[in-house]
């Protein structure tokens, strides 16, 4: 093994590795579907990391199989915490997919800047107001081209 | 130009909490509460399995919490998709071995499912995987057969059940004046499939219930893929 | 007695999984049972608050002692939140009866459910199970109005309440390795020793952004104007009232508790400034109600973590008294807007047709800015004086920006307000749905006759939440409370 590499660097890089994999897909990805995915593996990285907390050298699974003198175990409690984890991942996930198929049936795209851009004009159709500047969120980069009256109509009235 | 300071953004976060991550111990964890669970999990809560009496036990109402996440997943996504049913006629259906095999099956993946159920607090496994094998196995005829459909009705009713039955349990621990979620009926003996009191009751709901959600949430996909 | 408080948590998610069984057999019988459930959690919570010794208390959940097993911290703070929680998921449950009532329902208990939890947890991963359920419930919420803008809302609040809560987990993992326990009165025992470092730092920071994602934090609000937008005005009115407040508690809590680095502060109070400098201006540029109550809300949040990042319990009795005040005017006009609905535009001359709604709005509004003796004045009043008594030269820009957010607030409000009593009324408005027009009016009035009521007792309402903050700052207090027996003894 090279030295310095130790294996605590390498499993301690993998999760840090799969967490910054993560957040820069969905920094990059303009596909929604990808944005989801990208979540997914940064996730797996957060939960890598609670493994990792609770891992122990030399030791086995925290299941008792003989009474008395136990040997060394890894700690349970993180174990518990990442199937917790896990399960509420899958369900978010499961939730976004599906709130994903809906979007692309109603807009025929999932692309993150047109959605963006439907779903404000929509909003300000609803409320019955031009669409103005003000609908930029505090730190939002939408770009945003003019959209004129009749494009509000047209894609307003898509819902 | 905002993609690279994506990546830089990304990549230096990663970076930085490596430099701060390094300096933590690796492979001597202090152990301060696992430690001291490992040492009377056993009586008290009749489990073998540390980590079962962990999930079911010291930490019950996150798996009550978890399992209530699971139901509004599958709500809310019957909400958003249940609207129209749409039976996926484009898709060809499975040949014959496709369609016998999963049939076949059946009764295995049930078989195994509730096998891991029941020895979830004896040996590795329990309630979610357990349950993700029994949602398997109902999914597996809509994988064969396009047409098909899960009873959205039945699984309702389990998932519902089965999460009530959690908390009652809980409740009932509560009655006998005790604490919420307290475990009871525990036998001082190791390794025997009933030895673990009301924890086995609790699992066979997580299983249950997770089984149904995953079901159902699985079918509410399947059944709106194709008319996008 | 103490122990049934646990039943606050537990019937609404029996209730929840209950209600999609009950209702297909029986209707009538449905409708009862989310407002029976809420109902009874009021009355246990307000027995506690009545009968209660002052002493805060813990409950042991499954009956293992706290730093093995998972707590619930019971002190004056939480029972306040906990009821505020319960009585406002009962003014706005969602009574619309439709093909979705059920699943609708059965997600305003967990939602309820969770958010009591979110206020009485005492243990750092329930908190972040109690969090995600608050999340999911509110996704599935948002997504019933069922128009495409929500599921745009809904995917895009969704991915970045993912991030926020990988970061969660990630600060969790962080504070785990390092102290080997969950518990806050056990982190807090240990906090001096191990986690006042980097590592406590940058798990402090991870887990704020996380919570920050609900409770408005700057760069994590992006969501506040779609989602208040596209859902529901009573469910908007529960989340900018109430879910923000409970993160707001959590991350209250955690900084009295266990991070006592300077830096924390610092960055609160820097990311505070900017969401009300946001906040504030993109509110004044808005030009729909809706989203104007939404901006406001995150200027008011900014100045709410402002107050977080003052040290003592003055400090504390800030962000009670901002926190409980923002509740109760911003409900009332998320209520109001549900009875106008749509553009600024649309109010003008409506003071004529309806003066008991444009009557509310500008209490509300004179309220919000600070007149006195409107509670609103007393609630500012107390975190100008505390921001003036500070050193550091961060508090006194907090001050200016602060003061020239009020000015800011009070221009676009009073402009709303001059537009409504101006006498050329143009066309009748009517609400988007005229049925629930006239049931949000009276649901606003409540609100009103709320705040009437908290400017007449305001002294006394000042000396109960001083005792509050004065318990809730006690560090000691709360280790004792929770950590009774030393480790290892068990029950």
């Amino acid at each position: 093994m090279i030295p310095g590499f130790t294996l605590e660097l390498i499993l301690y890089s993998t999760a840090l590795g799969l967490v910054s994999i993560g957040l820069a897909g969905l920094v990059l990805s303009h596909h929604l579907f990808r944005i989801v995915l990208a979540l997914v593996i940064a996730e797996a990285g957060a939960n890598l990391m609670l493994v990792l907390a609770g891992y122990r050298w030399d030791a086995v699974a925290p299941i008792l199989t003989t009474l008395g003198e136990q040997p060394q175990m890894v700690d349970p409690v993180p174990q518990a915490m990442v199937l917790t984890a896990i399960v509420i991942g899958v369900g978010i996930q499961a939730l976004a997919v599906s709130i994903l198929i809906r979007i692309r049936q109603r807009y025929h795209t999932l692309d993150r800047n047109e959605v963006a851009e439907l779903m404000d004009a929509e909003i300000a159709a609803t409320a019955g107001t031009a669409r103005d500047v003000s609908q930029e969120a505090p730190l939002g980069e939408r770009p945003i081209p003019p959209i004129t009256d009749d494009a509000v109509q047209v894609r307003g009235g898509r819902s | 130009m905002r993609n690279l300071t994506g990546l830089l953004f990304a990549g230096g976060l990663g970076f930085m909490l490596l430099s701060i991550a390094i300096n933590l111990d690796f492979g001597t964890p202090t152990m301060l509460i696992g430690g001291a669970i490992q040492s009377n999990a056993l009586q008290k809560t009749g489990a073998t399995n540390i980590v079962t009496s962990v999930v079911l036990g010291y930490r019950g109402i996150d798996t009550l919490g978890e399992l209530s996440i699971l139901f509004a997943a599958a709500a809310s996504a019957g909400l958003i998709l249940g609207r129209r049913h749409t039976t996926a006629g484009t898709q060809t259906a499975g040949g014959f071995v496709l369609r016998h095999g999963g049939s076949m099956l059946f009764p295995l993946l049930m078989t195994i499912g509730f096998y891991i159920i029941f020895h979830g607090h004896l040996s590795p496994g329990g309630g979610f995987q357990g349950g993700v094998i029994l949602a398997a196995a109902f999914f597996l005829p809509l994988l064969a057969r396009p047409g098909a459909q899960l009873h959205h009705g039945t699984l309702s009713l389990i998932e519902g059940l089965a999460g009530a039955s959690f908390v009652l349990i809980g409740l009932i621990a509560l009655q006998q004046g005790k604490a919420f979620l307290q475990p009871m009926l525990i036998q001082d003996t190791l390794g025997v499939l009933l030895s673990a009191g009301t924890l086995p009751l609790l699992y066979l709901a997580v299983g249950l219930k997770v089984g149904a959600e995953l079901a159902s949430l699985l079918s509410h996909l399947a059944q709106t893929e194709s008319d996008a | 007695m103490n122990e049934h408080l646990v039943l606050t948590i537990a019937l609404p998610l029996l209730g929840a999984f209950l209600l999609p069984i009950i209702m297909r057999s029986s209707l009538a019988m449905g409708v009862w049972i989310g407002p029976v459930i809420l109902g009874y959690g009021c009355w246990i919570l307000a027995n506690l608050w009545l009968h209660g010794n002052e002493q805060p208390f813990s409950i042991a959940i499954g009956g293992f002692a706290p730093p093995l097993g998972i707590n619930l911290y019971v002190d004056a703070m939480a029972l306040l939140f906990a009821f505020a929680t319960q009585l406002l998921g009962l003014i706005f449950w969602p009574f619309r009866l439709d093909q979705d009532t059920p699943k609708r329902q059965a997600l305003m208990l967990l939602l309820v459910a969770s958010s009591t939890g979110l206020a009485l947890s005492g243990d750092l991963f329930n908190l972040y199970v109690f969090y995600e359920l608050v999340a999911v419930s509110t996704f599935g919420l948002i997504a019933a109005s069922s128009s495409s803008a929500a599921y745009v809302a809904t995917i895009r609040y969704l991915i970045l309440s993912g991030i926020g809560s990988v970061l969660t987990l990630f600060g969790i993992a962080l504070i785990y390795a390092q102290t080997g326990t969950l518990n806050l009165a056990h982190l807090a025992q240990l906090a001096p020793d191990q986690l006042n470092n980097d590592l406590g730092l940058a798990a402090f920071l991870a887990i704020l952004i996380g919570i920050g994602v609900k409770a408005e934090l700057f760069p994590v609000n992006t969501w506040v104007p779609e989602v208040y937008a596209t859902a529901a005005s009573r469910l908007s009115a529960f989340l900018a009232g109430l879910v923000s407040k409970l993160s707001m508690l959590i991350i209250l809590r955690l900084l009295l508790l266990i991070f006592h680095q300077p830096e924390a502060t610092q960055v609160i109070l820097i990311l505070g400034i900017l969401g009300v400098i946001s906040g504030e201006f993109a509110a004044w540029r808005a030009k729909d109600m809706r989203r104007m109550l939404a901006f406001s809300s995150i200027g008011q949040l900014g100045v709410i973590f402002i107050a977080v990042a003052l040290p003592d319990e003055r400090g504390v009795l800030a962000v009670l008294a901002l926190s409980l005040h923002h509740m109760l005017i911003k409900s009332g006009l998320f209520m109001l807007a549900d009875h106008w609905g749509g553009s600024l535009e649309r109010l003008r001359g409506i003071a004529t047709t309806s003066p008991l709604a444009a009557g509310l709005f500008v209490l509300f509004a004179l309220s919000l800015v600070g007149m006195p003796p409107l509670p609103g004045f007393w609630a500012k009043f107390t975190l100008i004086t505390e921001l003036a008594g500070q050193t550091d030269p961060l508090y006194m820009i907090g001050l200016l920006v602060f003061l020239l957010a009020t000015v800011i607030e009070a221009s676009y409000l009073f402009r709303v307000a001059a537009k409504m009593y101006q006498t050329k009324p143009t066309d009748i408005v009517r609400s988007n749905s005229p049925d629930s027009g006239s049931l949000s009016l009276t649901t606003a009035s409540l609100f009103g006759a709320g705040l009437i009521a908290a400017t007449v007792m305001v002294s006394p309402l000042g000396d109960g939440l001083q005792a509050i903050a004065v318990q809730a700052q006690d560090v000691d207090l709360y280790i004792q409370t929770v950590l009774q027996q030393p480790l290892g003894e068990g029950q």
